[in-house]
């Protein structure tokens, strides 16, 4: 059935370009290569926003409500993953949905200090620049282990997750799951 | 086998933020030799003001003085200068000798 609906599709892998090529584009040290990184960074910060707005009032599974849980039950939900009895989730699971909220926050603070640190204003502050990198490089930590999770919840349920985030749709629920 | 999943997955995210930083992160390197045969940022920065920039932020790179600052029409600048004779080092260059 389908989860996923075109724009989080859109969002989700629109995001994931911008950041592995924003990623390259700083790692590869050229003069040449700065204005992509740069536009690709206010790319970044325009998705991010709408994927918010979409949190609020598009359907169902794309919003924050539905997938960000309360505390106890993120406990709950990794100490199950530890014991290996968790429940199969058909939108994202309490530790994937705070993985999304970490994604988008961290990614956007990365944006947005890159997007001072070329302002007359900011430029060669050292605060700036510092949190800058150190953004980015938790958006490059935070993506591995995103991708960690997506392959082992894939490898658990049997469903290989990232080819749902690019049709849209998911095995319907069985007794068990939680919808 | 789950513990050390949570292992992995701790290992991979600190590799990846070691590898992120390791390595230098230069658009030039100089040729410089040991710190006391270098000049003082100060020198530098007073140098440049003299042209009319504001200075905002000299540090080390890749055996290089990295200067960013506006120069005199207020244009941003990302200079590379040499730590001993504070000559101009052009971008991509290699162990510059100043």
């Amino acid at each position: 059935m389908k989860v996923w609906d075109r724009f989080v599709r859109f969002a989700h892998w629109s995001l994931a370009a911008c950041v592995l090529a924003a990623w390259i584009t700083a790692e590869v040290k050229l003069k040449s290569a700065e204005p992509l990184h740069e536009w690709l960074g206010y790319a970044a910060l325009a998705v991010i926003a709408l994927r918010f707005a979409w949190g609020w009032i598009g359907p169902r599974y794309a919003r924050f409500g539905q997938f960000v849980a309360a505390p106890s039950r993120v406990l709950a939900y990794a100490k199950a993953v530890l014991r290996g009895v968790e429940p199969r989730y058909l939108g994202h699971n309490p530790l994937g949905g705070w993985m999304i909220l970490a994604l988008l926050a961290t990614a956007a603070l990365a944006s947005l200090t890159g997007w001072l640190s070329v302002t007359d204003r900011f430029w060669g502050v050292e605060w700036v620049q510092e949190a800058h990198e150190a953004l980015g490089n938790a958006v490059i930590a935070l993506a591995v282990l995103h991708v960690a999770g997506v392959a082992y919840t894939s490898w658990r349920q049997r469903e290989n997750l990232a080819s749902a985030m690019l049709s849209g749709v998911k095995r319907p629920p069985e007794p068990g799951d939680i919808a | 086998m789950n513990t050390r999943l949570l292992r992995g997955l701790c290992a991979a995210a600190a590799l990846t933020l070691m590898a992120s930083g390791a390595h230098a992160t230069g658009f030039a390197t100089c040729d410089s030799g040991s710190r006391e045969g270098w000049q003082p940022q100060d020198k530098l920065a007073a140098m440049l003001k003299d042209k009319g920039w504001q200075v905002r932020r000299i540090k080390e790179d890749g055996g290089c003085y990295e200067v960013y600052g506006l120069d005199d029409k207020g244009q941003r600048m990302e200079v590379y200068f040499h730590p001993r004779t504070l000559a101009p080092v052009p971008r991509g260059a290699k162990d510059h000798k100043g």
